[in-house]
């Protein structure tokens, strides 16, 4: 699991360990520190929901609420009925100092349970409310951080997972594309290693700490894309 | 140590009573120590806890340091509707994290030292629900799991070693809250639990790994 080190995982688009860090030391003072136009973020609406659907496999999808980006933010374009949510995540969900923070090109599609529509997904939102207002991206973090010790904010509620199935996403620079398919999870707050991640290569998770948003993500990766097609890895192809 | 009620309880399956208590022993403890450690990667078995089965009980045969316990269970931790809750046959090595081992761990020490003292299934429901109650038992805590990578276990006789896989466990839920067991959806849920009585649901997530680094088969 090493390798995945170098990866982002989920709606966190966290550059990770490695090289990846060095770029991102390099990067922090070119990086804008507000969005300057909305215009390079937007989809074709219809693409966007297959997109955004194409986080899960059909069985879940096909049932899910699907949200797009607009110009004044997030909306709903397909009303669900099993409780998931899917979105095509942006990239300011990524730490303030993450080079890609205002990477137009970051798609992130993922579908969420219910208990993480209710406990992460408005922390998302909220960055995204800010990000179309014009904060920069410390004041995005700023405002979340304040928000969650306000209780304004949510943390995970247990069960709250996620899909990231699709072969189109964007996670970042690193992978240019969407990494191996898999299920994230949302946990509050616990060490990595007591998950086994960062134990060694061996281990088939990758676990991190978001002290911003006070929470721990579990990635496995899985066998197929939500296409049912295998990944690389399954077909020894990694 | 074991009584008649524990014995004759279902003649409608295979097994319908337990066997005697040495054929769900293992005879050498070695073995199972490196069976119980076969549940997880090395780098993390290597430094776990490791108990192993005896006379009276589950017992340390090995002391950890990351906080990760490993053991084989037996069929008696099964679903007691199961028609192989008796099964002799059955190992099931696991590998439990730090919560798991504070949380999900203590039901199967529980369960075993109900079997061995020759309690009834039902005796048994009634104690699990009364250890819930009187918070001697407990909810999962954040982040419980295991592995369950070992290619020399045996599940079931349906399922021989089935496939590696990682199991998360939370709080009764209903399976659909995560879209376990839809067509295409790599989630399962392991009716292990499942308000059977413990109100714990437990998800399972398939690794394309064996804990020896083999790839498995896609199933």
């Amino acid at each position: 699991m090493r390798n995945r080190k170098f990866f982002a995982f989920g709606l966190s688009f966290a550059l990770t360990f490695g090289f990846l860090m060095l770029r991102r030391m390099q990067a922090q003072d070119k990086a804008p520190s507000t969005m300057t136009s909305i215009d390079p973020y937007l989809m074709d609406r219809d693409a966007e929901i297959a997109m955004a659907r194409s986080a899960a496999p059909p069985s879940v999808a096909k049932d899910a609420t699907v949200m797009v980006l607009g110009r004044h933010g997030y909306e709903t374009a397909v009303e669900g009925k099993n409780g998931f949510v899917c979105v095509v995540g942006r990239s300011w969900d990524a730490p303030k100092d993450d080079p890609s923070f205002w990477d137009p090109k970051i798609h992130g599609p993922i579908c969420l349970s219910a208990p993480a529509v209710r406990s992460f997904l408005p922390i998302y939102l909220k960055r995204t409310e800010l990000a179309i207002a014009g904060r920069s991206n410390t004041q995005i973090e700023a405002a979340i951080i304040d928000g969650i010790a306000k209780g304004e904010l949510p943390t995970p509620e247990p069960g709250s997972v996620s899909y990231m199935l699709s072969k189109q996403g964007y996670l970042n620079e690193g992978v240019k594309g969407p990494w191996r398919p898999h299920v994230m999870f949302f946990v509050s707050e616990i060490d990595p290693k007591s998950l086994g991640s960062d134990l060694g290569n061996d281990v088939p998770l990758d676990a991190r700490e978001e002290t911003i948003g006070r929470y721990t993500t579990v990635d496995v990766p899985v066998g197929n894309w939500s296409d049912g097609t295998p990944s690389p890895q399954m077909t020894g192809g990694h | 140590m074991l009584t008649s009620r524990n014995r004759n309880e279902d003649r409608s399956t295979a097994y319908p009573s337990m066997a005697s208590i040495e054929q769900y022993l293992m005879p050498d403890r070695n073995s199972e120590i490196a069976l119980a450690r076969s549940a997880a990667p090395e780098s993390i078995s290597r430094d776990a806890k490791v108990l192993v089965l005896g006379w009276r009980g589950y017992e340390t045969a090995a002391q950890g340091k990351n906080g990760f316990v490993c053991m084989v269970e037996r069929s008696w931790m099964a679903p007691f509707n199961s028609a192989e809750f008796w099964n002799p046959k059955v190992r099931v090595p696991q590998c439990f994290n730090p919560a798991a081992a504070r949380s999900i761990l203590p039901l199967s020490i529980k369960r075993t030292e109900m079997v061995l003292a020759g309690l009834s299934k039902a005796q048994m429901i009634d104690s699990i629900k009364a250890g819930f109650d009187n918070k001697e038992l407990r909810e999962p805590e954040p982040g419980a799991m295991c592995y369950m990578m070992s290619k020399a276990g045996y599940l079931n006789d349906a399922l021989g070693h089935y496939e590696p896989h990682l199991m998360f466990y939370f709080p009764l839920t209903d399976k659909s809250s995560w879209g376990a067991d839809l067509p295409d959806s790599p989630v399962t849920l392991n009716p292990q639990f499942q308000g059977g009585p413990e109100p714990i649901t437990e998800f399972v997530v398939a690794v394309d790994k064996w804990s020896d680094g083999t790839v498995a088969p896609v199933m």
